[in-house]
């Protein structure tokens, strides 16, 4: 794959949630890069706030501090989360999104034409309906839909065929860069494979970066040219694939690993317990959020916060003891 | 043999629908010995739920169960759990007592408004004792063994005091408070974080060599089965269409269908193959299904003339590794004769 | 077994079938809400074309047939063959015992019942002049006389019959629930849209009206509002203010479930994929939460309905809605406040069968909207 220049620099971002006088940190300074062309994948378990990340960087949510510092189609280099209404409007459809229930994502009152055509409608009002009409066979044939069942309902479709709907919605306005919110998640393991395959195409084909969240490990690792690993709303660890799975340098993405299952029962990995529970979000330890649970832990990783550093080239970890710890991960054919 | 716990013979389950009636599940054989585990894997829509709530009858009403269960119990010797009266006596000593189950939704299988003590008690004074003193004791033990830390002050807390995982660990405590010969685990780990998972499943094993029971182990998760399981059986569209032990089934899968699950889910730390291998299309639904191998239509393997025109049923290939597929198991000629049904 | 339906294979219409095809579709699997449209529908017909189906109009009445029980009709002549049904008219006789006057059948003459008889002119749908009605009677000679009459229901104290009132009132009583829900409708998509979509303050306050108004018992606070009604009003006046005041209180439970439903929608994904691919807010709102909501609305006012009919019917009852001399079923039962007149015409109590039946009906056919109101679950 070819990588091309910065695309979008995440920078800081955080992200409060107050309800009922309680302040739950779902997002706490998030950064990273991404390059055009590339595929990021987020990984972390239940809680440490891939979902809302994601949300945040496409702006669905308003984050309370930070940045998404985008390079614009037009090589204008703005804050996507500051710019105004009227600049939004041109600059929206260049980022989008892809959902995880592929039955909730679809207005099931639509039909697919409609569904399709929404988002060319709401930009190019004045675009001629044979144009749009034929944008939207295009892109229903890209995406491996039958374009003479377009003028059916949701209804019709099984969920690998919804989340074909879901992506060509995503890629009708041609956007840059797409965020797959668990995209393939919900679906059984042999359609699973089907819209990877498509994800991975279409990445060929416009060069569409992605921003690719999910808590499956082996499909991260598939599918991602780099890797963070998320815990309790931090970005513990972010690194390129093969860099992170091979020798991980934070021991919470040691202990994720080890618990991946293989499909292989020849393959017996001894996994490296995590001990404790996962604390709660509106209430996080000192010190390092992971000192709790982390076989390592001194009495520095109580009290200090250890910084988020690049200590090897494009490897970002947030541990103290990162560069004294030999950590084990998989090992590479 | 005698080391078989329990045995199913060509299980047939009807779902009445207002279209017409759903063969979900048509015509599935299995057995599972003591101290065995067997992994039923397949895609949503298989008949591997089905099947397993057929084994305690706790179908909807709309689904008719035909075939055989038989199942060795130890008050009633070996009888078939079809024959039974799915509300009478026999039934109920069965269910919860020797055969138990865990479920996918941990949230779900208890009741918000008992403490989690209450709860799991709830088996034990209906099947081991009436004594409600000594039937705290022995909740509070399996408590211990399965690993729920501060087992006293727990037995007094409500689910939603628990997380997840923990919450799984006081199901499979409920399932096992009486001991039972055989485990039905439905997705148990499907809802949960990989860590926790992990430690989900390595507490069964544990448990298994303890209390020395069989587990029917049902998911979609090819990597959990491959954890967990000795033997793997493979369900597409309401049919077996392979079994074998665990470590063949991966090395060695023969079913088109198993090969494409299989190669569908990347292992990781094996970068070069540049596309994920997918099975063509969607299930199709059993209904009005037409002649021949259900996984027709999908099989880059098929054989036309032969399966599409007769069903094919499980053949021992050897080495306990049975095959429902023409294209494996040779000859497809000489099978004419079994082929109608 | 929802994994299984949800996949059922279906043909193409299936396929192409909106979501009001799809409720359609249900809703006529559901028998008894299929039933009681059908009854529905007979009554509203019989009610918009009460003039023709009522054999005399709402002035015809007559003294001689005041309290009478409903007209016997003969299948029989008197040597006991079977013969065109036909009734007798009705003389007044002195009793030489008692020294009253009673009122008995003078069996001198017959009179068949015949279809399509010329009667009072009227004009149907209000502008087609006409003067034939379903029914009437005839005498030997196949004349139309109005002298006698067949009053099937009875008559009523002033002597006109009960069942021409029962249809004439049927516009009244069928009609003010759906004035009202349409009142209802408006204020509640409104309100509930606003209190759903602005949140915060505005919210608090529309919640609090409505936790007001439905806290107030209903009978009071109509008997407030119908006291502001200035009296001597036209007819039709008084059923535009009845109508008001239903819904004065109808709105509150609407509003609930579309604030309740345009909260839950909006959370939906596909609203904020709408949002993301740049559609405006007023587009979601039109495109993606009102037809989201909007069978649930109507399954709503469906429910409603029942509640507004009887609402109408007790007020009139009540002497608080609709006064003689207009005519609804709940001026109609006005007359079986006492017990005498219970005791002694009990078919003045025949017009609260029709508004059973009514509201059953209703009940009945919301119950099946309930169920269809989803068919995507």
């Amino acid at each position: 794959m070819s990588k091309g220049d910065k695309i979008l620099d995440v920078k800081n971002i955080s992200m409060q949630f107050n309800s009922k006088g309680v302040c739950v940190r779902a997002v706490t300074d998030v950064s990273f890069p991404v390059y055009e062309g590339e595929t990021i994948g987020i990984v972390g378990e239940s809680g440490c706030g891939k979902t809302t990340l994601g949300r945040c960087i496409v702006r669905a949510y308003e984050p309370t501090a930070g940045c998404v510092e985008y390079t614009a189609s037009d090589g204008l280099l703005l804050d996507f989360l500051k710019i105004d209404k009227q600049t939004m409007k041109k600059y929206r459809k260049e980022i989008q999104m892809i959902f995880q229930d592929p039955y909730s994502s679809l207005d099931p009152r639509m039909t697919v034409l409609d569904i399709i055509k929404e988002p060319i409608l709401a930009n190019y009002p004045k675009m001629p309906k044979a144009e749009v009409e034929r944008r939207v066979m295009d892109i229903a044939a890209k995406v491996g839909l039958n374009t003479t069942y377009l003028k059916r309902y949701p209804h019709a479709f099984s969920g690998g065929q919804r989340q074909r709907i879901g992506i060509a919605r995503a890629l009708v306005l041609n956007p840059r860069v797409i965020v797959c919110d668990e995209a393939v998640s919900a679906l059984d393991v042999s359609i699973q494979a089907q819209v990877i395959n498509l994800l991975h195409d279409l990445q060929q084909e416009f060069g569409l970066t992605y921003l690719f969240i999910s808590h499956d490990l082996s499909v991260v690792e598939y599918i991602s040219d780099k890797v963070g690993v998320m815990y309790l709303g931090k970005m513990v660890e972010f690194a390129p694939t093969k860099k992170l799975f091979e020798h991980p340098m934070h021991p919470y993405t040691e202990s994720l690993l080890s618990a991946v299952p293989v499909a292989d029962p020849t393959v017996q990995m001894e996994r490296i317990p995590l001990e404790g529970e996962i604390p709660n979000p509106a209430n996080p330890p000192s010190g390092c959020y992971f000192h709790t649970r982390c076989r390592f832990c001194t009495e520095k990783c109580k009290a200090e916060a250890p910084a988020y550093v690049e200590l090897e080239p494009e490897h970002f970890v947030a541990c103290h003891r990162a560069e004294e710890l030999k950590l084990r991960g998989f090992s590479y054919e | 043999m005698n080391d078989t716990i329990i045995e199913i013979k060509d299980l047939k389950i009807n779902i009445k629908i207002d279209e017409g009636t759903l063969t979900a599940v048509r015509g599935v054989d299995f057995e599972i010995k003591k101290g065995e585990t067997l992994g039923l894997v397949g895609e949503s829509g298989c008949g591997k739920s089905l099947t397993s709530k057929a084994i305690l009858g706790i179908n909807d009403k709309k689904c008719k169960a035909e075939g055989e269960i038989i199942f060795d119990a130890d008050n009633l010797g070996k009888v078939n759990l079809l024959s039974l009266n799915p509300r009478g006596k026999e039934i109920r000593s069965v269910r919860g007592k020797q055969i138990s189950m865990i479920f996918q939704e941990p949230m779900v299988a208890f009741s918000p408004m008992y403490t989690i003590g209450n709860q799991i008690n709830e088996a034990t004074l209906l099947h081991i004792t009436k004594d409600k003193k000594k039937a705290k004791e022995i909740s509070l033990e399996v408590m211990r063994k399965v690993g729920i830390a501060n087992a006293e002050k727990r037995y007094d807390q409500y689910p939603h005091e628990f997380s997840g995982g923990m919450l799984q660990r006081a199901l499979i405590a409920m399932a096992l408070v009486c001991n039972p010969k055989l485990l039905i685990a439905d997705e148990p780990t499907t809802a949960l974080d990989v860590t926790i998972q992990a430690q989900i499943l390595e507490l069964m094993k544990e448990l298994q060599k303890d209390f020395g029971m069989s587990i029917l182990f049902i998911t979609h998760d090819l990597g959990t089965v491959a954890k967990m399981c000795d033997r793997v059986a493979v369900m597409y569209l309401g049919r077996i269409v392979e079994s074998a032990p665990a470590v063949e089934i991966y090395k060695n899968p023969q079913h088109p269908y198993t090969q494409g699950l299989i190669g569908s889910v990347h292992k990781i730390g094996t970068k070069n193959q540049d596309r994920l291998f997918s099975i063509e299309g969607t299930v199709p639904l059993a209904l009005n299904l037409p002649a021949g191998c259900g996984f027709y239509d999908r099989c880059h393997k098929r054989i036309e003339g032969v399966c599409n025109v007769y069903d094919p049923s499980l053949v021992d290939v050897g080495d306990d590794h049975k095959i429902a597929c023409f294209a494996c198991t040779g000859c497809p000629n000489a099978k004419e004769g079994q082929g109608h049904e | 077994m929802a994994l299984f339906k949800k996949k059922v294979a279906r043909d193409e219409s299936y396929y192409l079938a909106s979501q009001w095809t799809l409720m359609w579709r249900k809703l006529k699997k559901h028998k008894l809400a299929k039933f009681s449209l059908a009854v529905l529908a007979v009554l509203y017909i019989t009610a918009l074309f009460a003039d023709f189906f009522a054999p005399y109009g709402l002035e015809e009445f007559s003294s001689l047939y005041k309290n009478t029980a409903p007209t016997k009709v003969y299948w029989q002549d008197e040597e006991g063959n079977f013969s065109r049904p036909y009734v007798h008219k009705l003389k007044k006789i002195n009793d030489k015992k008692t020294w009253t006057v009673i009122v008995t059948e003078d069996t001198s003459e017959k009179y068949y019942i015949d279809f399509f008889v010329e009667g009072i002119e009227y004009k149907l749908l209000g502008f087609i002049p006409c003067n034939t009605h379903l029914y009437g009677l005839v005498n030997e000679q196949g004349e139309v006389d109005r002298s006698a009459r067949i009053n099937i229901f009875g008559a009523d104290s002033t002597g006109a019959c009960i069942f021409s009132r029962i249809l004439f009132g049927g516009r009244v009583s069928l009609t003010i629930p759906f004035v009202s829900a349409a009142i209802s409708f408006v204020l509640g998509i409104l309100l509930g849209g606003i209190s759903g979509y602005f949140g915060g303050i505005v919210d608090n306050i529309i919640q609090r009206i409505i936790e007001v108004l439905s806290a107030i018992p209903s009978i009071p606070l109509w008997m407030a509002l119908s006291a502001a009604i200035p009296p001597g009003i036209s007819v039709s006046a008084m059923y535009l203010y009845i109508t008001i005041i239903l819904s004065f209180i109808g709105w509150t439970g609407l509003a609930r479930v579309v604030r309740g439903k345009f909260i839950s929608l909006r959370k939906e994904d596909f609203v904020m994929a709408a949002k993301l691919a740049g559609v405006s807010d007023f587009k979601i709102i039109v495109k993606h939460l009102v037809p989201g909501f909007l069978s649930y609305l109507i399954v709503n006012l469906t429910l409603g309905i029942p509640g507004s009919i009887l609402g109408e019917t007790s007020m009139s009852y009540l002497g608080l809605g609709m006064k003689a001399p207009a005519t609804s079923w709940g001026v109609l039962l006005k007359e079986t406040e006492d017990l005498v007149s219970v005791a002694q015409c009990p078919w003045k109590m025949i017009p609260l069968i029709f508004v059973v039946i009514t509201v059953l009906a209703f009940n009945f056919l919301g119950d099946g909207l309930r169920d269809a109101a989803d068919p995507y679950k």
